[in-house]
């Protein structure tokens, strides 16, 4: 017998304590987590990391590999583009912009998404069917169709992009959230808390909220994903950042025609992107995992 | 059945009716028409034009959009279901796979190649793809959907089909051709759509192997490959059916940037050609075009899922 | 002669917290054409013990016994091969909620078809293709319905689970258990959630195969009263630890643990005449959870007669095939004037 060996208390830790307990034994997600704390420390931090402006052009040094390729100049690390500018400086200033987009993207999704889905699921009759057959309609236009039109409608930038992508992938995770919620709705212990009295605020705090994290956790991610690959994609087509402003999805289809010359310029901002995706996805299947086994 | 059928359409057109007011809006906001006296009446003039299929002429080439809307978005159909069949083969089996032994190297495999394929951005994969034939010394071709030599009367707008239907002048050739054309950026979407399916398959098969009749179906004696074939398969397919139902449009989504990359004139091209010199009566019909498919298709799917898990049936009569 | 005999039957499982000893040395002695009922509080282990006889256990369990013999056949050192043969034609089982044990997108047709004794492929294949075989087949099928008490058996081979009640699934988990003629029957809760009628209708049906068909039963239940007349013999398990085990002569009329004792106190006599707003009788407290037991005698804490002995464990003692787990039995010369059955 393990622990009767002595006087026990009845102990019960807090669901948080226990999901992080869970959370820390789980070494490739605790990893990725200290990943995404670098990513934001790089992103809060790149004017003062970056070696030179990213506009700085070296008109003497132009198309430099990388340094462990042949004929590199170390003082550039990831080597120049066609007009002498620092590849490093230019990537870690994309992935400012484009981190940054996409986490304020799925901060304002969150928010939005989690009022207006509780709201639908909580209301019934015509306003809830209303907004059920809107969001069945805005559901079945694709996201880059979505961000085009409201690109043409309001003009070329990149915030415009940015509210295109938002508008884009809320509908999807409204529906995420609306179906989780309803779910929850009928189950017994939300039919005993509303025969306690419960309003519907304090139903969603103690009743929902708590049991909805796993596909919290899981929406979030996907709309995180969505929102990057939907930002460079953007920026890859020319409907995103403009001329001065660098974003990784710019930066490759800026590349482009150099791509026979210095594959290189066309690969590092491919690769971030894909670490920045499976960094985020990783912690948050850790998190996920632990709230499985946290509520087992 | 017949209830349920005529509550699926009454559903669909208040969502196609809330979609024609979207276009509407589009439409009279990116060509600034006036509209002076009646709304209304500019609505329903609107919808009367739709109906007959007469969304404008094109200021480029002075063609009907409608038409050229349609040959491009069935050329992107054609995209889909090519990926679609790729990601099937290989999906869905690696998904079982992984779902039937859980936690263990296989499925860890199968989930961090599913990890990587969603990771990838695609147009970034397409570009690599197009270097690909260089680098490796083989002839594919990366641009278009069929070499111009080929003269191909549009009959219905499958290119596929019309390129068939062209045998006694090129033979096979121009519909070889337009294979070869379409590997390429079939794989390339392919890549998304596999892991998209591992991950839908996985979980769905996981949640059948945990309900208790697989339990039950232990107790009966039955071999590990029977209970799969006979109990898991059946009750895990409506759920990824399913979710593939919601994800058409990211599908479409996708498939619209990786044309763009391998110019394959499909809808994205047509889209990003029009918007680049300036037509915006193209969005319009885009949109009209793109989510009336996706309307329709979600209503077959529903169907097919009706027929195929009797469970559903059920709901059919409680939800009414 | 001993149809299932257990020895030192151990369950741990692994959680986030460790490892925890959910079944501590279970000793489980079944009768050859007995009904034995196990009798336990919800939570207190019987449903791990079934399915660490059939093997049903996930990968974070582990299961230990000295000896785990069913007839000849070692348990514990199976193959799953050789589990396979011998699950549904040497022991079969059936659950609580037995909707939920049922295939949702399968008719019963073609779910009790799968149990039948197995058949060659070709012939299998055949008997899609010629319809005497299927006829056969559905001859077997309709006498098994029958044979459970299922009158419409045409309307239920040709429905699906979720347009059946609950009472007629559990029929045709019977029916599907008993098709192959197993020597063990492990009836987990049977009638949980269900009609008081359907209840005594399964519980029949239980007892008439077992006459009838001399079929040994294992019968799980958290309702001493509803099991107790139809066992032969009775074990009573208390936190993974069973406590008291014997015939129903032995339990019932002599009962020497106080948790048995409490137990047979809980059966309400109406003819005893109940006192109008009397209290009826529960131990004190409740069960613990399975990784906050308490140390020494599990019953320790609620125990009406603890003392201070009741800190170290309690050995299991056989009085003449009546073994309890109790520093102090209540022996037969010192019989409790207050226990009801004493007479």
């Amino acid at each position: 017998m393990l622990i009767n060996n002595e006087f026990n208390e009845q102990k019960i830790q807090s669901p948080l304590r226990y999901i992080w307990l869970i959370f820390k034994s789980k070494n490739i997600a605790v990893v990725a987590m200290w990943a995404i704390i670098t990513l934001l420390m790089v992103t809060l931090f790149t004017p003062y990391i970056m070696p030179y402006s990213p506009t700085l052009q070296h008109p003497d040094m132009l198309l430099l590999p990388p340094y462990w390729a042949e004929g590199a100049n170390p003082a550039h690390l990831l080597g120049t583009d066609d007009l002498g500018r620092d590849t490093l400086s230019r990537l870690l200033k994309g992935i400012q912009l484009t981190l940054a987009g996409a986490l304020s993207i799925t901060l304002v999704i969150s928010m939005l998404g989690l009022l207006i889905g509780a709201t639908a699921a909580l209301t019934q009759g015509v306003k809830a069917s209303i907004m059920h057959h809107l969001l069945d309609a805005l559901l079945t236009i694709p996201t880059i169709l979505t961000a085009l039109i409201l690109i043409v409608l309001f003009g070329m930038s990149y915030e415009n992009s940015l509210l295109a992508i938002s508008l884009s992938l809320l509908p999807q995770f409204i529906r995420g959230i609306y179906i989780s919620i309803e779910n929850e709705l009928n189950k017994q212990h939300i039919i005993a808390l509303r025969l306690d009295g419960a309003r519907n605020l304090r139903l969603l705090r103690f009743g929902i909220f708590p049991n909805i994290l796993e596909p919290l956790v899981t929406l979030l991610t996907r709309i995180f994903t969505m929102a990057i690959l939907e930002i460079t994609t953007l920026g890859f087509l020319g409907f995103g950042a403009n001329a001065n402003e660098i974003e990784l999805g710019a930066l490759i289809s800026k590349s482009l025609e150099l791509v026979y010359l210095s594959p290189y310029l066309v690969l590092f901002p491919g690769v971030a992107i894909f670490l920045i995706i499976i960094v985020f996805n990783v912690f948050a299947e850790g998190v996920r995992h632990a709230i499985i086994e946290g509520e087992e | 059945m017949f209830n349920y059928l005529l509550r699926r359409i009454y559903l669909l057109s208040i969502t196609a009716f809330i979609l024609t007011l979207l276009a509407f809006t589009i439409e009279h906001w990116t060509v600034h028409t006036q509209i002076d006296d009646n709304t209304f009446s500019h609505y329903f003039s609107y919808l009367n034009s739709i109906i007959k299929g007469d969304f404008g002429v094109s200021i480029i080439d002075n063609q009907p959009i409608f038409n050229t809307g349609l040959v491009a978005f069935s050329s992107t159909l054609e995209l889909c279901f090519f990926a679609f069949i790729i990601a099937i083969i290989i999906g869905m089996p690696l998904g079982i796979f992984a779902g039937l032994d859980r936690n263990n190297g296989v499925d860890y495999t199968i989930m961090t190649i599913a990890l990587i394929g969603l990771a990838l951005p695609v147009f970034w994969v397409a570009i690599i793809f197009t270097i690909l034939p260089h680098a490796l010394g083989i002839t594919l071709p990366i641009d278009g959907n069929i070499s111009p030599i080929y003269e191909i009367p549009v009959v219905t707008g499958l290119l596929l089909i019309d390129s068939l239907l062209v045998t006694e002048r090129y033979q096979l050739d121009a519909f070889l051709n337009h294979l070869t054309h379409l590997i390429l950026p079939s794989t390339v979407l392919a890549l998304f759509l596999t892991s998209e399916i591992i991950r839908l398959t996985r979980h769905a098969i996981t949640m059948v192997m945990k309900s208790n009749y697989i339990k039950a179906a232990h107790t009966k004696g039955l071999t590990r490959w029977q209970i799969v074939y006979r109990h898991v398969l059946k009750n895990a397919l409506p759920p990824i059916i399913h979710q593939i139902r919601l994800q058409l449009s990211t599908i479409i989504s996708f498939a619209m940037a990786i044309e763009i990359v391998f110019s394959y004139q499909g809808a994205g091209m047509w889209l990003f050609a029009s918007i680049h010199q300036g037509d915006y009566l193209v969005l319009s019909a885009a949109l009209l075009i793109i989510s009336g498919f996706i309307l329709i298709s979600s209503i077959i799917i529903d169907f097919i899922l009706v027929l195929i898990s009797p469970s559903k049936r059920k709901s059919l009569y409680a939800d009414q | 002669m001993a149809l299932l005999d257990i020895r030192n039957l151990s369950i741990d499982i692994i959680t986030a917290q460790g490892k925890i000893r959910v079944i501590d040395k279970a000793n489980l002695n079944i009768i050859d054409g007995s009904i034995h009922g196990l009798v336990g509080e919800s939570g207190s282990g019987k449903s791990l013990i079934a399915k660490a006889i059939l093997g049903l256990h996930n990968e974070n369990w582990i299961v230990t016994a000295d000896r785990m013999f069913l007839g000849n056949i070692d348990l514990s050192k199976l193959s799953s091969r050789a589990r396979r043969k011998i699950m549904g034609t040497e022991i079969a089982i059936i659950f609580q909620n037995p909707r939920s044990y049922l295939d949702p997108s399968k008719k019963i047709f073609d779910q009790i078809r799968e149990v039948l004794p197995k058949k060659s492929h070709h012939k299998r294949f055949f008997s899609k293709v010629v319809p005497k075989l299927r006829a056969s087949e559905q001859q077997i099928i309709k006498e098994l319905l029958h044979k459970v008490g299922v009158q419409n058996d045409q309307a239920v081979v040709q429905s699906y689970p979720y347009e059946l009640s609950e009472g007629i699934c559990q029929k045709v988990m019977i029916a599907m258990a008993i098709a192959n003629n197993p020597r063990l029957l492990i009836a987990d809760e049977p009638t949980t959630s269900m009609e008081a009628v359907t209840q005594a209708q399964i519980f029949r049906l239980l007892y008439k195969l077992n006459q009838l068909h001399n079929m040994t039963i294992l019968l799980l239940s958290n309702n001493f009263g509803s099991i107790s007349n139809l066992s032969d013999y009775i074990s009573l398990i208390y936190c993974g630890q069973i406590v008291e085990s014997g015939s129903y002569k032995q339990i019932v009329n002599s009962p020497m643990h106080p948790y048995t004792q409490a137990m047979i106190k809980t059966i309400i006599e109406f003819d005893d005449g109940v006192d109008h707003k009397g209290q009826l009788y529960t131990l004190p407290g409740s069960i613990p959870p399975a990784n906050q037991l308490p140390i020494g005698c599990r019953l320790g804490p609620r125990c009406p007669k603890a003392q201070r002995t009741c800190v170290s464990n309690p050995e299991a003692v056989n009085y003449k095939g009546h073994i309890i787990r109790c520093h102090f039995p209540q022996l037969d010369d010192k019989k409790d004037a207050n226990t009801p059955h004493n007479k």
